[in-house]
């Protein structure tokens, strides 16, 4: 390697720090990038770069999910009382959608493993990688887009049950059943990724188109035919109902419970698919572990839900329909020959759990703050300054 | 109850290199250098030690024109306190040496 090129990939590592820290760590990503270039060895440079730009990068993701709740004396200070661990949890929790992508990752790794110990093609494990790539790519990219998105969740939800009607009536067919389309060689459900976006956004935000929406969502359930989709529409809806008890809402309850009976009375012959279907049964079969990595994997999606629940008392509805959703994909795909969600092999289901992340809050409310206050006050002790030291 | 916990080795050992430098500023590359922690140790330390007020951070500016400012840090006096109370081990004591060394 040419010490050029060695200097301009040092250059490139102090830039990427400079992008990556926060405003208030901005001084020392400069600090960084000067004293590279002063160091005359061009691969010394490249060191220093490189071991700045690893040991920092930790720290610039601690601080950017600490923003919320930073000094308000806007001090720079990063740590206001107990633990950097404790800190960084704490703020995690308090961002529901962080939360929900840790989850996420966490999930598709233990499938990952789940896969690779149960022998499943390589390329099976591409895919699954490629399309939580893809999930959180989707959801970096509309997530910055949320009050427009917000205002438009009617219009949103009718469109994405437009697509599950046009899979019911246009779609690939198997043994009976309309569930997929075929994009660029690759074969979707439509259903596993916006049926949950749908339900989590309606749980926040109605109105008569969205109710519409969901109403149609109902019907293409019930023509393609699909029984564990139609079962989380009709779950998550009565869950939604009891929590929120407005007509809209009981109403799409009443109708997705129709719509759940009649997939029930339908004949559904398909058969199982290895490492998509009757995974969480079998992995155990396979190795202890594998069992343990489906099941781990399969909690993890509902841990936003039960985090949500506790910290934000005033979206509640939210979280719980996010729960029921999801409950409802793991139940579908532990009682019957459906995908399993995550953690068996399938896109779909990624970059749809990646796509109901959006749905959720940016932040938790309330009683986050109320936590804070009082955790700021009950630790902001002198000898916890030495703590944080001693971290280092 | 208020809990303890000991400085780090190479909290202690940075801390002894800029207790050594009596008050002059110091640059990150030399103290990684004579502190022998690698840079990705080192400036979340300094980072941790500036904010707690133990450590005083300036830029300077180069004494020859066309290159770039640098950042330079030096002990506080709460932070001379803690490098007194923190002394360090081996490690501290090599790098005295190394640093005699290239006087």
């Amino acid at each position: 390697m040419s010490g050029r090129l060695r200097r301009g990939l040092a250059d490139l590592a102090c830039r990427v720090l400079q992008v990556t820290l926060p405003p208030s760590l901005q001084s020392w990503g400069w600090a960084v990038r000067c004293e590279t270039a002063e160091i005359p060895d061009d691969t010394e440079a490249l060191l220093f770069a490189l071991e700045s730009l690893c040991g920092l990068m930790p720290h610039a993701i601690g601080a950017r999910l600490l923003r919320p709740c930073a000094s308000p004396t806007g001090d720079g200070a990063l740590h206001s009382g107990g633990t950097i661990t404790m800190t960084v949890y704490d703020a995690t929790m308090r961002r529901p959608r962080a939360l929900g992508t840790i989850c996420a990752i966490g999930a598709v790794a233990l499938g990952l493993a789940y896969l690779l110990i149960a022998g499943a093609p390589v390329r099976y494990l591409a895919v699954n990688a490629s399309a939580l790539v893809i999930g959180l790519a989707m959801l970096a990219l509309l997530g910055r887009a949320e009050a427009a998105a917000r205002q438009g969740t009617g219009g949103a939800i009718s469109a994405m049950a437009g697509a599950l009607l046009a899979t019911a009536l246009l779609g690939d067919e198997v043994e009976g059943a309309a569930r997929w389309v075929h994009l660029a060689g690759v074969s979707l459900q439509p259903s596993l990724i916006l049926l949950p976006v749908m339900l989590v956004g309606f749980s926040r935000s109605r109105n008569a188109l969205a109710t519409a929406g969901i109403v149609a969502s109902v019907l293409a359930m019930a023509l393609q035919p699909d029984r564990a989709m139609a079962g989380m529409l009709a779950l998550a809806l009565i869950v939604l109902a009891i929590m929120r008890r407005e007509r809209q809402v009981i109403a799409a309850a009443a109708v997705s419970a129709a719509g759940f009976a009649i997939t029930l009375a339908r004949p559904d012959t398909l058969s199982a698919v290895p490492f998509v279907d009757e995974v969480l049964y079998s992995s155990f079969d396979v190795h202890a572990a594998a069992g343990i990595a489906v099941l781990g994997g399969a909690a993890l999606l509902l841990v936003p839900a039960l985090a949500g629940w506790n910290r934000d008392p005033a979206n509640r509805a939210t979280y719980v329909t996010f729960g029921a959703v999801w409950f409802a994909a793991v139940m579908a795909a532990a009682l019957g020959n459906y995908p399993t969600p995550i953690v068996g092999y399938g896109g779909s289901a990624i970059i749809g759990y990646a796509l109901s992340l959006l749905a959720l809050p940016k932040r938790a409310e309330a009683r986050a703050a109320a936590a804070s206050a009082t955790r700021s006050e009950a630790e902001a002790t002198p000898t916890d300054r030495h703590l944080l030291v001693g971290t280092a | 109850m208020p809990r303890t916990r000991a400085l780090s080795p190479h909290a202690r050992i940075v801390l002894a290199v800029l207790l050594e430098a009596r008050g002059a500023w110091s640059h990150g590359y030399e103290l990684a250098r004579l502190a022998d922690v690698k840079s990705g140790t080192l400036y979340p330390l300094l980072i941790r030690l500036e904010a707690q007020g133990y450590l005083e951070a300036e830029w300077q500016q180069p004494p020859e024109g066309g290159r770039p400012p640098r950042h330079a840090y030096r002990l506080t006096a709460s932070g001379v306190q803690l490098a007194r109370a923190n002394p360090a081990g081996q490690p501290a004591a090599q790098a005295s040496r190394r640093r005699e060394a290239t006087l």
